[in-house]
């Protein structure tokens, strides 16, 4: 056991702050016992030799260390200079009202930890409690930046600050999902998402630090060469021209994919990484909307047919461009209104948080595919065998549709209809828990990040899909349903990690391949549980 | 007169505070939404799960649903008897319950007190008129008064001893938490002190009350100092009235802001509304933020650079 730290022990020496022993991890039931004693492999040092790796057993941003005094110092005035622009409103008018009230009213009595997944698989340790973070940024706030802060400081909490605290919080802010789980249990309101979030901005926007997978390779690649996943305009055409090809082999339903279709009603924007990982997603929404009948598009523009915004993560101004490129291209190809696919951030980035970015005609109507889709499929523009998907069916709630945006129950209609197995998660809907992959933690896998995101932050979600199949045959293939690319690829990566498909028949996928499937027009099945179809054509 | 000048400055230190901090939320730019749901103010069907408006086909046609009723029906118990405490951390609602509890009735009973020094202003004969109403008051001020200092000197012992004894709560405690609460546990001990032992009927609050409306001068004005807890436990109160604005206890009233402009700030954004005029003056701010991706120069505004593609990498 190591032992309990408080928020100044972010400050003090030592090469690793925080370290997790065989079997202090959450305990995990059979058939997956033998992961129990199994924790987070050590870093490489060969790989590490010049990476701030102070804080724990993984890293997430990989922050070179300084390489002199002087570089040490500088850093360190940067940092505040950065703390103090996120109270400003020039800089952070974004923000600054919820982060002003979440930092000056916390009342530490612990209630967010317990609602904590992170917290609670880790074996309870206190860096990983939702009040840490926020409470070292506090008192740096209070004691660096208020008048007098030096001497209240020792009547309000102390803490040192030096290159150790600040590269120990830079990585500590992702170590947390942002789920916000944590604030909808606050007696008060306070937000230590938020602060997190605030964090990672800090670092971003002023001293240029944050995870290559959602700057360089993320936000950037996005703006430049048009997705995220590094497809171009045009590759990503051919990926759809290929999907097109491949569902009619697939459901022996022929489907035409438009792009770039002025004065459509809809505007359709995937998350990219459905086209290359998951393109049967891509066509079920195809045969969907043609098959309804539904006035629709994709852009083919840069940018235009990604709808991810890994900005909302961690950087205001790289979130602002991704939205506001976005609405253009709506805007200038008149449309009706901008339908999110299948990306919980996504829905959030563009449908929320954007909606106070967005001005005059850049203000296009914008609505979530689990919406738009329950009009299809409840108001009987499709036919469907609900026998088809004779299969148990569970179904996970991106934080970001659901707790986010309070879309909750368009999901679960649509469940309800065509899947007769569909049995929720405990707890579900506002209060789930998150797949462990959120705020960007699904796409990135440096170093040994992926082990520490599959033992600890995903823990939690796989022992709920585990429980929601309860009680069914080992041999039965079970389905769980993730509308969220991220989600879907946190949980692919438990599911491949605990050998879950093996040891459970363990299956995943999205929302509209549930719907195709239990499309009567469908010649054929578009889920197949490894070589099994899933239904006999 | 020393005691009630001390009373007076400490009420105009807290509304000087709490002014402050009122104005400065409502002065504040209106910031990006950040809503967590279940918003209370949405119909009683969606609030029960958790669900938005955002649920409907083509929302911006329709008519936004609010219910004021469904927000008080959360708002009441949840002020009132902290239940987001009793179901997510219910050991410590034991202690937090009726320290709160016993605040808010000591608030209800100043209310009272200065109800009761209204009622013999107004009276032609301060000693024997209004004799229901007075009688109803009287009632009153003795049933908040114990309720709420029994509550608050069990609830204040409460936290004290859970916040030193639980190791979840110490390691995050700071000298300025144990003072708080033993200040305002110095307030409920005297209180309950001078109570029991000198004044059991708060006949002696009543008349300080009445000080307060009059100067200290008039016929039944309390003459502070009778007893030391009573003495202690004016000065106490008095100083918690003026030091409560100035930390985050002041979570009291500003919950206000933390629940209705931030975690259920649901309201969108309209062609022309208000909320679009002071976005597009929050998108004339020149930010001065230093990493190269940024491309802030002070001149830039946010409109600027949210319409413009990054050069740097970094």
């Amino acid at each position: 056991m190591s032992p309990s730290l408080n928020p100044s022990d972010i400050a003090k020496p030592s090469n690793c702050l925080c370290h997790i022993e065989p079997g202090e991890l959450s305990p995990l039931p059979a058939p997956y016992e033998d992961f129990n004693q199994v924790t987070i492999p050590p870093l490489n040092p060969e790989k590490t030799g010049n990476i701030e790796t102070s804080l724990d057993d993984t890293i997430a941003i990989g922050i070179p260390k300084p390489a002199s005094k002087e570089e040490e110092e500088a850093l360190i005035l940067l940092f505040l200079t950065g703390l103090k622009k996120l109270f400003e409103k020039e800089n952070n008018w974004t923000f600054l009202q919820p982060l002003l009230l979440s930092m000056e009213h916390c009342a530490k009595c612990q209630t967010c930890s317990n609602a904590c997944p992170v917290y609670e698989m880790s074996g309870r340790k206190d860096i990983h409690r939702p009040m840490f973070r926020a409470e070292v940024l506090r008192r740096i706030y209070n004691k660096y930046l208020k008048p007098g802060g030096k001497i209240t400081a020792k009547l309000t909490g102390d803490i040192d600050l030096n290159w150790k605290t600040i590269a120990r919080l830079a990585e500590l802010s992702y170590r947390c999902t942002l789920c916000r789980r944590c604030a909808t249990v606050c007696p008060i309101g306070v937000d230590n998402g938020l602060i997190t979030h605030e964090i990672r901005k800090l670092f971003s926007q002023e001293m240029g630090i944050a995870p290559k997978e959602l700057h360089e390779k993320g936000s950037v690649q996005h703006l430049r060469v048009g997705s995220s996943t590094g497809m171009n305009p045009l590759a990503a055409k051919d990926s759809v021209e290929f999907i097109q090809e491949e569902m009619e082999e697939i459901t022996g339903y022929k489907v035409e994919i438009p792009w770039d279709v002025e004065g459509a009603d809809i505007l359709l924007i995937h998350n990219a990484g459905e086209i290359l990982s998951w393109p049967e997603n891509v066509g079920a929404f195809a045969i969907i909307f043609q098959a309804a009948g539904v006035s629709w598009t994709l852009s083919s523009e840069t940018t235009g047919y990604d709808a991810v915004n890994y900005g909302l993560w961690y950087d205001d101004v790289q979130f602002a461009r991704v939205a506001v490129k976005h609405a253009d291209i709506a805007r200038r190809l008149k449309v009706k209104k901008i339908v999110v696919g299948e990306c919980g951030h996504a829905h959030k980035a563009l449908t929320v948080t954007a909606d106070r970015l967005l001005t005059g005609d850049l203000n296009i109507p914008r609505e979530s595919a689990m919406v738009t889709l329950e009009d299809i499929v409840l108001n009987g523009k499709l036919q469907f065998d609900p026998r088809r998907n004779d299969f148990p069916v569970t179904l996970h709630d991106p934080c970001n549709v659901v707790r986010a945006m309070g879309i909750v129950e368009p999901q679960r209609r649509i469940l309800r209809k065509i899947a007769p197995r569909f049995r929720e998660m405990t707890p579900h809907g506002v209060e789930n828990y998150c797949c462990g992959g959120g705020s960007g933690f699904a796409i990135m896998s440096g170093y040994n990040f992926a082990e520490w995101r599959n033992l600890v932050s995903s823990r939690k979600k796989f022992l709920q899909i585990l429980n929601a199949f309860q009680g069914e045959p080992q041999e039965t293939p079970k389905y769980v349903c993730a509308p969220c690319s991220n989600c879907k690829g946190a949980i692919r990566d438990i599911i491949n990690y605990y050998h879950a498909e093996e040891r459970s028949r363990l299956y995943y996928g999205g929302l509209v391949e549930l719907i195709v499937n239990a499309m009567t027009d469908m010649k054929k099945p578009i889920i197949r549980f490894g070589d099994e179809p899933s239904w006999k054509s | 007169m020393g005691f009630y000048m001390l009373s007076y400055l400490c009420i105009f230190v807290s509304i000087l505070a709490t002014a402050s901090l009122i104005y400065r939320q409502l002065t504040l730019p209106v910031h990006v939404r950040w809503e967590l749901y279940p918003v209370q103010h949405e119909t009683a069907a969606r609030a029960a799960y958790g669900g938005s408006y955002l649920e409907e086909i083509n929302w911006w046609e329709k008519k936004q649903k609010r219910s004021l009723f469904n927000e008080l029906r959360y708002m009441l118990p949840e002020i009132l008897f902290l239940r987001g405490l009793w179901k997510e951390n219910r050991i410590l609602w034991w202690s937090s319950f009726p320290f709160h509890f016993g605040l808010y009735l000591m608030i209800a009973l100043f209310g009272l007190l200065l109800l009761h020094a209204l009622v013999i202003l107004w009276s032609d004969d301060p000693v024997t008129s209004g004799g229901a109403m007075r009688s109803l008051l009287n009632g009153l001020i003795v049933t908040a008064g114990w309720t709420g200092l029994i509550l608050g000197n069990i609830g204040s012992l409460g936290l004290l001893y859970k916040r030193w004894t639980d190791p979840e709560l110490r390691n995050y405690s700071s000298f300025s938490d144990y003072f708080n609460i033993l200040f305002i546990l110095l307030f409920f001990f005297s209180a309950l002190a001078a109570a029991l032992f000198t004044d059991p009927l708060l006949e002696g609050a009543k008349a300080y009350t009445f000080g307060l409306l009059t100067g200290g001068v008039p016929l039944n004005a309390y003459a502070p100092g009778q007893s030391i807890s009573g003495g202690v436990a004016i000065v106490s109160a008095s100083l918690l009235v003026a030091y409560i604005p100035l930390t985050h206890m002041s979570h009291m009233f500003m919950k206000y802001f933390l629940y209705h402009r931030v975690k259920w700030d649901d309201a969108p954004n309209r062609q022309g509304g208000r909320i679009e005029a002071a976005i597009m003056e929050n998108l004339e701010l020149k930010p001065t933020w230093k990493a190269k991706h940024v491309e802030a120069d002070g001149q830039k505004s946010w409109r600027d650079i949210a319409s413009s593609a990054p050069k740097e990498g970094k």
